[in-house]
């Protein structure tokens, strides 16, 4: 390998000068310049070096190989989709999301990044091919019967107990994943809901959701809908309207709000139990618990790995941070939850990686970070590539998101009543439920974590349409200051950013950095930019 | 050199040569960013134009 390096440094030092890593630190341009302006369209792809450049070739490769395998998989299904719903034209902008999320990256940052964006990739193309294939739309297919569809934020791993029946949460194809990936996707939605009287001050989650259900965009399938009692009430409006809609029985796994009580779990475990008998009753199914054990295994894998993870993530030395964690754990928790053992051997091949960087005191991002930062962000920090942003412009990196911190406890996989106590913990703690529901305490945790990661700044996400969140606004702003942390709040109106745009949202960040802080930018052409017309 | 080894290293040749070319052609591809512009100005278009004629039955 040394050898390699030695035959390529000299092309690495004649192009050195096309790296906009390179060129910001020289003042001759920077990550900004090779974009035609507004659109988020690059003339060229960065340049990395030649080996990094390589890899990101490679992996762009990877990446093209499973759409083509996605198209082969039901070819007249995908294409009937691409014509019906417009949420899948949006998918075409994943190659620009993927360059722009990891804009900056080099050497083993790069190489997890793309481990864990190909493990999203194969995982959701496959999934578009069965949603698809088996979509009643669509014609149909040979398991439209065997689906269960479920709310998003419901976790799928317990319904793997029905062998021969398929998990799948609804809104994840036309809105959960794709609002990170196309910021224009979800106001076409959110305009299809206000039509009908829908107020627009609601979260533009809940908004875009039940547009899509107006609009006959969701995927048709299954027997049944098992829906959710959700951190807010315009969720729950979204889950009834998507109910009235899409037409079929509907069973509300209502779990607890208040699930840091210890009396709570028994009420959560018993509509867990009903949930179960509610889909045996439709479907004809038994559930198996052997069956359950064998996914609640890879989960309690992907889950013990998370762990070791966060210890380097502790240390200034973890080659894995920002968007690459935050939105692989998002959707290795949220949307895989055990049921894809790729995803266990990537999470095993990173975590090598990461012990390897720590065992040689490698410091990240070319040793430039200058903050070390707790998010507390969901979407909106997705389609802005916002980690990516403030790590490349102001030196912060993004050690953990609020959202990486979802259930983590084990679960037994021997004993179904051990298992379905600790199934009710893990469920409660699920995708928004575990941080903005549930009481103060789960809202107060943010410093803690902060704490435990050495943090020295907070990026607290403020949703302008959450009435929840809102009201604890300038109580977070009171602590941030008693604890003597960097606070900062970053506005955004989450998947609508006709409210408040990308560049509003950076400017958050640009004001407290040049005015309280009083700090430089590390690349002065990500500053301010006009890409208002990007994807 | 038999003619075994004469084939075989034809074949090679040619691989070689397919696999250096099909390189070159998606290397310039992905540097020069084409499937998005391509995506960006031809097929995005083109799909919304088609999304926005739509008639959906939006009764509630």
């Amino acid at each position: 390998m040394k050898a390699i390096d030695k035959l390529i440094a000299p092309l690495d030092k004649a192009l050195e000068r096309f790296d906009p890593l390179w060129q910001a630190e020289h003042g001759t341009g920077g990550l900004r310049s090779r974009y035609y302006d507004k659109t988020g369209v690059a003339k060229w792809r960065e340049w990395r070096g030649v080996k990094d450049t390589l890899y990101d070739y490679t992996a762009w490769i990877k990446n093209i190989i499973c759409m083509v395998q996605m198209v082969a998989m039901a070819p007249l299904p995908i294409l009937k989709g691409f014509w019906e719903y417009r949420w899948m034209g949006s998918y075409l902008g994943t190659f620009m999301f993927i360059d722009r999320l990891f804009e900056g990256y080099r050497g083993p940052e790069l190489r997890i990044a793309h481990m864990n964006m190909h493990a999203i990739v194969q995982s959701l193309t496959k999934r578009i091919a069965f949603a698809l294939k088996n979509d009643a739309r669509l014609g149909g297919g040979p398991d439209t019967e065997n689906i269960i569809p479920h709310d998003e934020t419901i976790t799928p791993l317990f319904l793997k107990g029905f062998k021969g029946l398929y998990p799948f949460p609804l809104q994840t194809l036309p809105e959960f994943i794709i609002c990170d990936v196309d910021q224009h996707i979800e106001p076409y939605y959110v305009d299809v809901a206000e039509s009908f009287g829908l107020p627009a001050d609601v979260c533009s989650r809940c908004a875009a959701e039940t547009g899509v259900a107006i609009d006959d965009a969701f995927p048709l399938f299954g027997k049944v809908m098992l829906s959710t009692n959700m951190p807010c009430n315009a969720s729950e409006a979204t889950s009834m309207f998507q109910r009235r809609r899409i037409g079929k029985p509907d069973f509300p796994i209502t779990l607890a709000m208040q699930h840091n009580e210890k009396e709570a779990l028994p009420y959560s475990r018993q509509t867990l139990l009903d949930a179960i008998a509610f889909v045996e009753e439709h479907y004809g199914v038994k559930y198996d618990w052997d069956e359950f054990f064998k996914y609640a295994k890879l989960m309690n894998e992907q889950n013990t790995i998370e762990l070791e993870k966060w210890d380097f993530f502790k240390t200034p030395y973890s080659p894995l941070s920002g968007v690459s964690e935050s939105l692989y754990r998002l959707y290795s928790w949220q949307s895989v939850n055990g049921q894809d053992p790729y995803f266990n051997k990537v999470d095993r091949k990173v975590i090598e990686i990461i012990r390897k960087a720590y065992e040689q005191k490698y410091l990240p991002f070319g040793g430039k970070t200058r903050h070390r930062a707790f998010l507390w962000g969901p979407s909106a920090v997705y389609y802005t590539d916002f980690p990516t942003w403030v790590q490349n412009c102001w030196g912060i990196t993004i050690v953990l998101n609020m959202d990486s911190t979802m259930g983590f406890n084990m679960i037994d996989t021997e004993d179904p009543e051990k298992a379905l106590d600790d199934l009710t913990r893990f469920t409660e703690k699920a995708c928004m439920r575990h941080h903005a529901v549930g009481g103060w305490d789960n809202i107060n945790a943010l410093w803690t974590w902060a704490k435990e990661f050495n943090c020295d700044m907070i990026l607290f996400n403020d949703n302008i349409a959450c009435k929840g969140m809102l009201g604890t606004h300038a109580l977070m702003e009171e602590q941030a200051r008693e604890m003597g942390f960097h606070f900062i709040f970053v506005e955004h109106d989450l998947e609508d950013s006709r409210t408040v745009s990308r560049q509003d949202m950076r400017n958050c960040v640009n004001n407290y950095m040049s005015v309280v802080l009083g700090e430089k930018p590390l690349d002065p052409t990500i500053v301010e930019f006009d890409d208002a017309a990007a994807y | 050199m038999n003619k075994f080894w004469k084939t075989l290293l034809k074949i090679l040749g040619k691989t070689l040569l397919i696999g250096f070319i099909t390189f070159v052609l998606t290397f310039a591809l992905y540097m020069f960013n084409g499937e998005n512009k391509l995506i960006y100005y031809v097929v995005r278009p083109f799909l919304n134009k088609h999304y926005d004629s739509q008639v959906r039955d939006r009764k509630v």
